[in-house]
Order: structure tokens, then sequence, then C-alpha cells
């Protein structure tokens, strides 16, 4: 059996570099009003939307051998189903994967949209279903419903999703979903049934994961924590009888030399601006289990972007950088490689990595760490092969 | 302004007969029914399938001079956004006209894939909003239990609520179907183009929520007398808001008169409907309803269709939503010769004088 590396497209613009903030590639950041609108060139108006450089992305992350890429979805962040539709004709490989939550559709159109995504892009769409961070945004999205509810609705869509797919007509009462002999058109009824990634870090997310998911996504964390996490999943799913395999997305910054790996940080570190520091020592917003157990990790003390060194090569200042989860990766081409075959021996299955800037990155990632990665053909490799 | 014509898309099937609707263009063969002999070979393996044959379609609408496409929503079809993303990037002018109804879940959800559809077409994308299906049972397949009676209700607040987060932040709202707290979009997700809203129907009820949403109204296919009644009939009941009307009708256009019934006669023979007794008329209603949805059909030389089409626009119709079988060839036929006709029907000078 082997692992699968995808990549990540960003929803939502980025930085040229871990430096800086700019120049800065799309249009959106918090606070960051140096934007370019369109292409590169400097924001005119060039006829380019930046459609354009996530193409550029998806095309270079399938030829450096990635299987495709997650689509993050966020109030901010552009839309996943759009985006993978508007490059479905331009990839070959690329494999979409749609972060989606289940209160947002009509399951039995998201099982239409779900098919025809499937017939427009050969079978390469898959779902990362998640399940709302609570708060304030979870409001913004129109939804009202509290935290272990909204899991209790992800598992009754993902049973009428998946009673549909496999042949109607199907009916289903639930508390959240009622269907009556439902079921998809041919030919659509043809295709292949997306495969299903799952985040959440809580109980109740723990719970419909283990009905429902091929891999249960978590962001990096301490190994300890990500190989009890794992071996919690992967007990409990087999209680029912079922297998479930595990999945990591974490950011690396890999370079040819350690030295060179951590100047990146340290540069990037130091240009960060006061206000967000301050912001980051106050954050707290939402009921996530999983974002409050990365806030957990924050150091003591901040001086140097050497607090953030949690273990080797494991850097937790990432959201520093460019926002969103905060341990990453950072070393050499070899260490780094290194790191994600421990993390296989703890449990992962997947990787969904990324890198700053997503687009030259993913031809380095591809030529030079991915090469290094031995997976489960590692010698030494004591897990079993399912 | 001038007038818009859209092209519809077909979304659940087309083929060049009308007893082959079964018959996917660009689908793989089923092994067991080979489309060639025996003794030929056919190269075509799994390599295509029907979405490079909507592809088509959509370039011979581009290229023969529509406006847009329209993508209507049947359920035993293709789902409509993910074909407008399809084609989004092969097209650069042609708007694109989606079709759906408002049990398919949240209006901010719709919202926020409408701005990135803008984003990404510059403004392209529209919005047909429709009903559903009419029948309790179909509606409940298709995972809609929300009561007959409250589907307009449905439709007024899921049009409140994505406009509203669309133009205004903080957006609040707390309805019967939806509610939104502190909503709207920012940065770069805001201030997009709304999409154009297209609402149909002709009820009191209908017309006043069309009165109150709508950009376009569109009609469905009907002699000239029943438009014109309609039109009026609607400005009367919303004097104060004049959307634009569309008329949603097909078209069965050839050199001659002669060939476009005998086509008629051999379509309908195909079917196994029953050719009608008064060959008479311009429009032929149901003619291919069964495939295209509209309710009826202009059947005549392209002069005949032209001045029809012309005639509607005289009545107040800017907007034209056509379809023909089989889409690709037809896009084209359409485009290069009745088109230009109606174009010159139309145009200012003509109007007065006529
Ligand atoms: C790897 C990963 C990716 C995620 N991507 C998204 C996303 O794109 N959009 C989103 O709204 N939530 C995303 N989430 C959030 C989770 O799906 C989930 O809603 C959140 O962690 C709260 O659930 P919990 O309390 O069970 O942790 C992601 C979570 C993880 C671990």
């Amino acid at each position: 059996m082997t692992i699968d590396v995808f990549w990540r497209i960003p929803t939502h613009g980025e930085p040229s570099s871990h430096r800086a903030r700019s120049p800065f590639r799309g249009d959106w950041f918090p606070g960051n009003d140096n934007r370019t609108l369109s292409g590169l060139s400097g924001g005119g108006d060039d006829g380019f939307t930046y459609i354009d450089y996530l193409a550029e992305i998806a095309r270079a992350a399938e030829i450096s051998g990635f299987q495709g890429g997650l689509i993050p979805s966020f109030p901010n962040t552009d839309e996943p189903w759009v985006i993978s539709a508007f490059l479905a004709r331009e990839t070959k490989n690329f494999r979409f994967m749609i972060p989606f939550q289940p209160g947002f559709l009509n399951p039995v159109t998201a099982a239409r949209m779900t098919a025809s995504l499937q017939r427009a892009t050969g079978g390469r769409a898959l779902y990362n279903i998640i399940t709302g961070g609570g708060g304030p945004s979870q409001l913004w999205w129109g939804d009202p419903v509290k935290h272990d509810d909204r899991y209790g609705r992800t598992t009754e869509f993902l049973d009428v999703l998946k009673g549909i797919w496999a042949g109607g007509p199907f009916s289903y009462n639930g508390q959240f979903y009622q269907v009556e002999d439902a079921g998809l058109p041919d030919p659509l009824s043809k295709e292949e049934y997306p495969e299903i990634y799952f985040s959440g870090s809580s109980d109740a997310a723990l719970a419909s994961a283990s009905k429902h998911a091929d891999y249960y996504l978590s962001w990096l964390e301490p190994f300890d924590l990500i190989k009890d996490k794992f071996a919690r999943v992967k007990e409990r799913t087999d209680q029912l009888g079922r297998k479930i395999k595990c999945s990591i997305r974490v950011d690396i910054l890999a370079r040819p030399t350690e030295e060179e790996a951590w100047r990146e940080i340290s540069r990037g570190f130091d240009n960060i601006p006061k206000d967000v520091l301050d912001r980051y020592k106050a954050q707290n917003a939402g009921d996530s289990v999983g974002a409050s157990r990365q806030r957990g990790l924050r150091p003591q003390t901040i001086n140097s972007y050497k607090d953030f060194i949690l273990s080797p090569n494991i850097w937790t200042g990432f959201n520093l950088l460019r926002g969103g989860q905060t341990l990453g990766i950072v070393g050499s081409y070899e260490n780094v490689a290194a790191r994600l075959d421990e993390l296989v021996q703890l449990g992962a299955d997947a990787f969904i990595l990324a890198s700053t800037p997503h687009l030259e990155e993913a031809y380095r990632v591809g030529e030079e760490v991915l090469p290094l990665v031995r997976g489960k053909a590692g010698a030494g490799n004591l897990r079993a092969v399912a | 302004m001038a007038n818009q014509f859209y092209w519809q898309l077909p979304t659940s099937g087309d083929a060049r007969y009308g007893d082959a609707t079964r018959q996917r263009r660009g689908e793989a063969a089923d092994p067991n029914y080979p489309v060639f002999g025996s003794g030929v070979t056919d190269p075509r393996q799994n390599a295509f399938n029907y979405y490079d044959y909507i592809h088509q379609v959509t370039k011979a609408a581009d290229i023969s001079g529509f406006t847009g496409v329209f993508i209507p929503d049947n359920p035993d079809g293709e789902e409509p956004w993910i074909v407008a993303g399809y084609i989004a990037r092969s097209t650069q002018r042609l708007k694109l006209l989606t079709q759906f109804d408002a049990s398919r879940g949240s209006a901010v959800y719709a919202a926020k894939n409408a701005v990135s559809f803008q984003r990404y077409t510059g403004g392209r994308f529209a919005w047909h909003i429709t009903e559903g299906n009419s029948d309790e049972h179909t509606r409940k397949q298709l995972g809609d239990f929300v009561p007959k009676e409250d589907i307009l209700a449905r439709i007024d607040e899921f049009i409140t609520v994505a406009k509203g987060v669309l133009t205004t932040y903080p957006f609040n709202f707390v309805g019967r179907f939806f509610e939104v707290q502190d909503g709207g979009f920012q940065g770069p997700l805001s201030s997009r183009e709304v999409p154009r809203v297209y609402l149909s129907g002709s009820s009191d009820e209908q017309v006043a929520l069309s009165a109150k949403h709508a950009d376009v109204h569109v009609l469905e296919a009907a002699g000239h007398e029943t438009i014109a009644q309609q039109i009026a009939r609607y400005q009367q009941a919303a004097s104060t808001n004049a959307p634009e009307f569309a008329l949603r009708i097909d078209v069965l256009a050839r050199e001659t008169r002669e060939e476009a019934l005998a086509d008629a006669k051999r379509f309908l023979g195909q079917t196994g409907a029953p050719i009608p007794k008064d060959e008479s008329s311009l429009l032929w209603p149901g003619f291919a309803a069964e495939y295209t949805g509209a309710n009826a059909s202009l059947i005549g030389s392209y002069d005949e269709v032209a001045a029809a089409l012309a005639a509607y626009a005289n009545l107040g119709v800017t907007q034209f939503v056509l379809a023909a079988v089989p889409h690709f060839e037809e896009a084209y036929r359409v485009g290069s010769y009745v088109l230009p006709l109606v174009r010159e029907l139309t145009r200012p000078a003509q109007k007065q004088a006529a």
C-alpha cells in the first residue's frame, strides 16, 4: 500500500514568500492593502482573474506528482465547487478535494452536483467533509445549528448521500433531512462515489467520521498527540467493523539545507507586523475543538522565532506568517521527508501538503521532497500492510 | 439596448432524432451494443463524455453570435452550476443563465457561489429561479418537503438573503426559511455584481414576487396576442417596477417553409406524437416540449421565424431563450440564418416604421 500526497489551492490569495506579506498574489489577505488584483503584473486590468493563477497552481501540482489539492472554503475565500468546475477541462489528473459543509446544500442537490462534477472531471472529485467552526462565522453562513447537532446533521447528510448513490428509490426520515424515493438519474448514477476525507477533532466529529469517512483528516499536532488521535479513530472505526485511514494537512518549508530553511522562517518572523502578534496573543473564538487544540500550543514567551520550535523541524508559528493552522515542518529536504516518514509510522496514510508560494513550491516539493519520502515501503516499517 | 439571445444547453441529453433521446452524444457506447459494425474500429473508447458535447454546443452558441447560454435544471440531467463552471473558461463573452429552485440549500451559500462566478467571469452569471416541480411526490424525491403554498415565500426569502449578503455588511435576517447574523461579503468578495434575477409565472402572486425581485420576467411560449396581454397585465400589476421580458420559445427554421414542415413532421413521427391537422400556424404547441421544456415551437422559413420573433420584440420582449434539436447544429443554423434577420427587423429605425 502506498500513501497519497495532495497539494492545496490557496483560495484566499497568498504572499510570494514566507519572508514578507508582499508582494502579494491574488486579492485577499486580512489587513493587507498591497493587493495584486488580477494577474501578477501589478494590479492593472489585464484581463486575468484569480482563477488564472489557481489554474497555474493546479497544473503545477499535477505535473509535479501530487494527487490533486484541497480547496479551502471560508467566508472570505472563493468557492471550491466553482473552482473545481472551472478547472475541470484544463487539468488531467488533478483531483479536486472540496471542503463541504453538509448544512449548506440539500443532499439530493449535492448528489447531483457531485455526480455531474464526476462526469465533468472523469471522476476526480472528492470531499473534505467539514462541519463548521461555530462562533460568529457559523451565523455568518446562515447556520444556527449547535456544535454537536451539526455533526448529527453531517451524519444524516452522508447517510442520505450514500443511500441515493447506492441506487434508488431511497427514502429517509431524519431530524434534518427527509427524502422519499430519491435516486440519481441515469447516466449520472454510474459515477463513482467520491472518496471522503473528514475533519473535526471533537468526540462528535470522531463518531460521525468513523461511520462515513474513508480518511480522517487532521491538522498536524505534536507527534505523540497525533499518534493517539489516529489510534483512537482507527479503534473506534474498527469497532463498527469498518476501516478508516488517517491523513494530515500540514505546511512545509523545505530547502537544500537546514540553515536556508530556518533563514526563511527567521526573516518571516522579523517581518510580522506588531498588530498581528498582538492579535495572536488575544485570539479566542468559536467552538472548534480542533482549533483550540492548536491554540493551546502558544509559547509562554515570544522573543524570537526559536520560541516556536516544538520539536526537531516542527515550528508552531505558521499562522503568524500566513493565517491558518499553526504547526508546520521546516528543514532540509532530507529532514522534512524524514518527518513525513515518521508521521507515516505514527499512522498517516495520506498528506495534504502546502507551502508558500503554492505555485513554485509545488515544483520544489514534488521534485525535491516527495522522491525522498519512503512511505510504507521504508525498511523498519513495522506496520502491517493492510 | 439590443435584444439578447440565449441558446439553451441540452443538460439532459441530445440527439439528432426525436426517437433517440436516450442517446447522449459523446457518451461512451455500451460495449454490448457497439455503434459501428464489427468490421470498423471505434477509436473513442472512454475518451469523451457528454460534457465534451455540451462544451461544443456552448462554443457553437458563442461563435454564432448568441448573447448567452441558458442552462436548464432538469432533475434527470446535469446540475446547472457544474455545467456553468465547466464551460465558463472556454467563453469570453457568453452570459451564463442558470436555472434552479430555492430548495437547493442555503441562500448565503448560493450567494457565495455567485461571487466566485462573478469574480472569475467578469459578472456574466445570472439566476433563473423556479418553483421546482409542481408534483408533491417529485419534490419529495428531490428532498423538498416544504408545502406547495410556501414555495413562493421561500423564493422571496432566498432572494432577499442572497441580495442582502451580496450588497450589505453587516446583513441580518431572521425568516421562516433562512437566518443570517452579521452576514455579508467583505474585501474583494464584496461589491460584486448581483446575478441578474429571472423569475416566471403568471398568477397574481407570481407576478407580485417578480415585480419585487426580478430583473427579467420569463414568459412561456404563446401566440402574440397572449404575450401582449401577459405583458400588459404584468405592467398593470407591477406599476412601480418594469423588468425586462424574456420569451422561452423553440424554433425550427429552414430555408423554405416546406422544408421546415417536412422536418417538423419527421420529428413528430419519430417521437410518436400526432401531426397537427392545421399546418398553417407558425406556432406549434407542445412540439418538442418533452425534449426542450418549451411550451411551443415556431416552425417556418428563416424569414417567417425571424418576423415572428421580431413581432414579439415589438410587444416588449427584449430577451429570447431559444432552443432546437439537435442543439449543436441548430445553434449554428439559428445564429447564422435567423438572428441576423431579427436584428435587422428590430433595429430602432425599423421599429419606428413598423
Ligand atoms: C485539515 C482541516 C481542514 C479544514 N478545512 C476547513 C475548511 O476548508 N473550511 C471550514 O469551514 N472548516 C475547515 N475545517 C474545520 C473543521 O472541519 C471543523 O469544522 C472544525 O475543526 C470544528 O470541528 P471540531 O470542533 O470537531 O474540531 C478544517 C479542519 C481541518 C482539520
